[in-house]
């Protein structure tokens, strides 16, 4: 319990955004789409962690989603790039065209 | 009463997931998806981390989604089209998969939930103070911190290193 929210809540809300965005990376076939589900994904793993944290009394939860959000900022940096460069050389971003590496 | 919140701002940030991964816009995506993560910040505070969902707000729904904002802006990249080659098999087994997935999920989330022992309430003021936070961050965890600075500046130097023009001297 954390105040009155139980934590079954925060992990039944966690694992629902969980699966939302794994559909979502499973569905969409522009990549910054992907991306996005991805996101949420991390956020779902984040609303887990200050779940845990709050429940147990334990700081070091929200520290963990100081990284992993230091973390997304660098990796929405580099990904963004490398969609960028990929638009550049095939004018897509749709990842049912782009198969330069099947061949 | 924060139950009450919890919740709410728990039902605002699932419909607006849900939204963001069945539009085909990858702008209204992008527009749902802050909304989705403003609500979480209200979760944040109610967990009892007001500094994390200030960053939240500040980082992530700030900087960078208007970064993929920016992008999508930039690249102009229309609404995804139907696909015209039905994929049936597939389709019935990406769902099978979720489903599968998020029984085994959710299954285990119950049995840790109900391992976590109950502690005495804590501070609640003492837990998210924002000060004690960086007594830990700067004491305990400096070297991760320090790590992360340096995974920055790497990110930093792949972007640019993957966005440059070619042609560029």
């Amino acid at each position: 319990m954390i105040g009155h929210i139980p934590l079954a809540d925060v992990l039944l809300v966690s694992g629902t955004l969980f699966c939302i965005g794994i559909t979502g990376a499973l569905l969409r076939r522009n990549a910054i789409q992907i991306f996005l589900s991805i996101e949420l994904m991390m956020n779902a793993a984040n609303l887990a962690l200050l779940g845990y944290g709050a429940a147990l009394g334990a700081p070091e939860g929200q520290i963990i989603v100081f990284f992993v959000i230091a973390i997304a900022a660098a990796e929405a940096s580099v990904g963004l790039a490398i969609f960028v460069a990929l638009f550049r050389h095939t004018e897509t971003i749709d990842v049912n065209k782009i198969n330069l590496l099947k061949w | 009463m924060g139950r009450l919140i919890f919740d709410a701002a728990a039902l605002v940030a699932i419909v607006f997931a849900g939204l963001m991964v069945v539009g085909r816009n990858p702008v209204k995506s992008v527009l749902a998806l802050v909304v989705s993560f403003f609500a979480l910040a209200a979760c944040y505070v109610m967990l009892l981390s007001p500094f994390v969902a200030a960053i939240q707000v500040i980082v992530y729904a700030g900087a960078i989604l208007v970064l993929f904002l920016f992008v999508l802006m930039l690249l102009n990249v229309g609404p995804e089209r139907p696909e015209k080659t039905g994929r049936p098999i597939q389709t019935g087994l990406g769902a099978v998969t979720i489903l599968v997935f998020a029984g085994l999920l959710f299954g285990m989330l119950r049995g840790s939930a109900a391992r976590v022992p109950a502690i005495p309430p804590t501070d609640p003021a003492a837990l998210g103070d924002p000060a004690g936070l960086a007594r830990l961050l700067f004491a305990d965890y400096l070297l991760h911190f320090e790590a992360v600075s340096v995974l920055l500046l790497a990110a930093l130097v792949g972007a640019f290193v993957l966005a440059k023009r070619e042609d560029a001297p």
